[in-house]
């Protein structure tokens, strides 16, 4: 349960709110790269932290993500004519930069100098992996840039997909780090999804339904580890990372793909789900992208052309009651980012919080909730730059391990946890 | 594909934010009847802190190891109110579905380990905070690992008022 003011705190992220301020800390995904694929292609709309934008790609290959209404007249951008290191709006002529520097004012004189006092509001967009990247806080603040392994290892280690979830990011982001759920909406999951089929850790989920759970701080946010009954008197572990203020990892199976996601808002009412997968130490296999693209695993078939899901509210996301009977979906609804995102949208645009029943096995979500408000107070009433900035924060990864019960998993497993360039996930 | 979008309970028609307006608003009772036990004299005092706010139902409670040779068997302990009124694990748990154990230090893992098992015995859930202060509290963590069911081990002491609000106790 949250008073209504703290769920308000934690669900408004549009300019001058507190967690508004506090996304604008970080870098954060701002489209896939595949969004501007060449020099000089059609620019695209994006709304971010409920600001309008519009994302290019100019003629010389900078990128660019600004304001998205023509400084004129308001008409938007996104109608403009990428051309000759610039944007121009088709109304009037009036042409930007990548900066948001408008470098034409066709309507004035030769020699004016007009131009140079227009300048639309930008942000910095950067392609670091499959991911363009932007940093929407105060310039003089602005970190290094992220060190996510999955945006760092070779390209064909690697996969990227993002879809539209309509719901606040908040709901969608403790989905993440709610472990106690695969057990039932994912059961179908484990045993036929390609990309989780197959692991011995599989059968542990299924055979023990009633994790514990152990919630440990980290650097950057928190450990979510979630332990099962093994075999010989040992425990498997799940342990989930989560990077403030909206990056999750979902604990390895086998030798699949790890895989994780970004819970950024586009509104208070939207968020776009980025969802990748990648392997440290091998390409991912045909098969295994093909799988990615096809919406297995956590990526999701969208209607072509957009980020929306195939299977989404309006067609009440294809449940399937007569699989739902067979016993094949917990739910009805197919695929593990369809079954996430159905019960997530169903909770309404944003949750109402105060009304709530939360358990013990709850203390993940209960514990990021707190570390979250306090983030956004300390940086709003102290200036104190919060955890998950500094690049450091962001080598982590998940793990699934088999301890002995007497083992601490933070402990034992403290270097499964970090990012070891080249080195295996340490995953059952 | 065909797309059926005009289903009468579509979730559509359950997901907006005009809809949300006409859900059933009913006072919530408070959901759990918790008990809330110190494994040491430091945990004490955050639970006496703790204490100090109006919670629905829940009770706070002191639980002192006894040491072997006092004619106790180990993990045998005396538990007490908030006040230093003696108490009586039965009675205590009576009623109880979850209990929170807060440790600071080593010195608990006796109790912590004989709360637990009897929380086991009668189906109660299990929280514990470890509130490392910098004191060590490894020995707490490992007694309390087989029997709460949730561990916070890096835990500080906002932690418990956080939880016990979120449960509603």
């Amino acid at each position: 349960m949250l008073r209504q003011e703290i769920n308000e705190l934690l669900t408004q992220t549009g300019p001058k709110t507190p967690m508004g301020e506090l996304f604008r800390q970080y870098w954060m995904p701002a489209c896939l790269a595949e969004d501007l694929p060449e020099d000089g292609c059609p620019p695209i709309r994006l709304k971010l932290l409920s600001e309008r934008l519009v994302a290019f790609r100019d003629s010389k290959g900078q990128y660019g993500l600004i304001d998205e209404f023509c400084a004129h007249r308001g008409a938007s951008l996104w109608f403009g004519r990428n051309e000759e290191g610039g944007l121009r709006c088709p109304y009037h002529g009036w042409k930007y930069d990548t900066t948001g520097q408008c470098t034409d004012v066709p309507s004035e004189a030769d020699n004016s100098t007009f131009a140079e006092n227009v300048k639309l509001t930008s942000y910095p967009l950067v392609k670091i992996g499959d991911l363009l990247w932007t940093y929407m806080g105060d310039p003089a603040t602005q970190p290094p840039f992220p060190e996510f392994e999955f945006a760092e290892v070779p390209p064909e280690h690697t996969y990227s997909s993002k879809r539209w979830q309509q719901s606040n990011w908040l709901q969608a982001f403790e989905g993440g780090i709610d472990s106690s759920h695969v057990t039932f909406l994912h059961s179908g999951g484990l045993k036929t999804d390609p990309l989780f089929k197959g692991a011995k850790g599989n059968e542990y989920n299924l055979n023990d339904t009633k994790p514990f759970f152990e919630v440990a701080d980290s650097e950057g946010g928190l450990f979510v580890g979630a332990r099962r009954n093994a075999e010989d008197g040992k425990y498997y572990w799940r342990i989930t990372p989560w990077v403030m203020p909206c990056f999750t990892m979902v604990p390895p199976r086998g030798d699949h793909p790890i895989h994780g996601h970004f819970w950024v808002p586009i509104d208070d009412e939207n968020c776009w789900t980025y969802s990748f997968d990648y392997h440290p130490v091998r390409p991912l296999t045909l098969e295994e992208r093909q799988a990615m693209m096809d919406g297995h695993g956590v990526h999701s078939e969208n209607i072509p052309g957009t980020y929306r899901p195939v299977a989404n509210m309006d067609n009440d996301y294809l449940i399937d009651r007569e699989a739902q009977k067979r016993g094949e979906l917990y739910s009805g609804v197919k695929g593990i980012a369809i079954q996430d995102s159905s019960l997530q949208e169903s909770m309404g645009p944003i949750v109402d919080r105060t009304k709530e029943r939360l358990v013990p096995a709850d203390s993940g979500i209960i514990k990021a909730r707190q570390k979250l408000r306090k983030a956004a107070i300390e940086l709003r009433d102290k200036g104190i730059t919060p955890p998950g900035v500094d690049p450091a924060h962001h080598r982590v990864r998940s793990a699934a391990v088999v301890l002995p019960q007497a083992e601490s998993f933070l402990d034992v497993a403290r270097d499964d946890v970090r990012v070891k360039p080249g080195m295996p996930v340490a995953s059952v | 594909m065909a797309v059926e979008t005009n289903s009468v309970s579509s979730c559509a028609r359950a997901a907006t934010a005009v809809e949300a307006r006409f859900r059933i608003d009913r006072p919530i009772r408070p959901a759990r009847a918790a008990r809330i036990i110190a494994l040491d004299e430091k945990a004490a005092e955050v639970a006496r802190d703790a204490a100090v706010t109006e919670w629905a139902s829940a009770r706070f409670l002191v639980c002192e190891g006894v040491a072997v040779g006092g004619g106790l068997a180990v993990g045998d302990f005396f538990l007490r109110g908030i006040g230093g009124e003696p108490a009586v694990l039965d009675e205590v748990l009576a009623g109880a579905d979850v209990v929170v154990m807060l440790a600071t230090d080593d010195s608990g893992a006796g109790c912590a380990y004989a709360v637990g098992k009897a929380c086991w015995e009668r189906g109660i859930m299990t929280a514990g905070l470890v509130l490392d202060q910098g004191f060590g509290a490894d020995e707490a963590v490992a007694a309390l690992r087989p029997h709460a069911r949730v561990l916070l081990p890096t835990a500080d002491e906002t932690d418990l008022a956080e939880l016990l609000t979120a449960l509603r106790a």
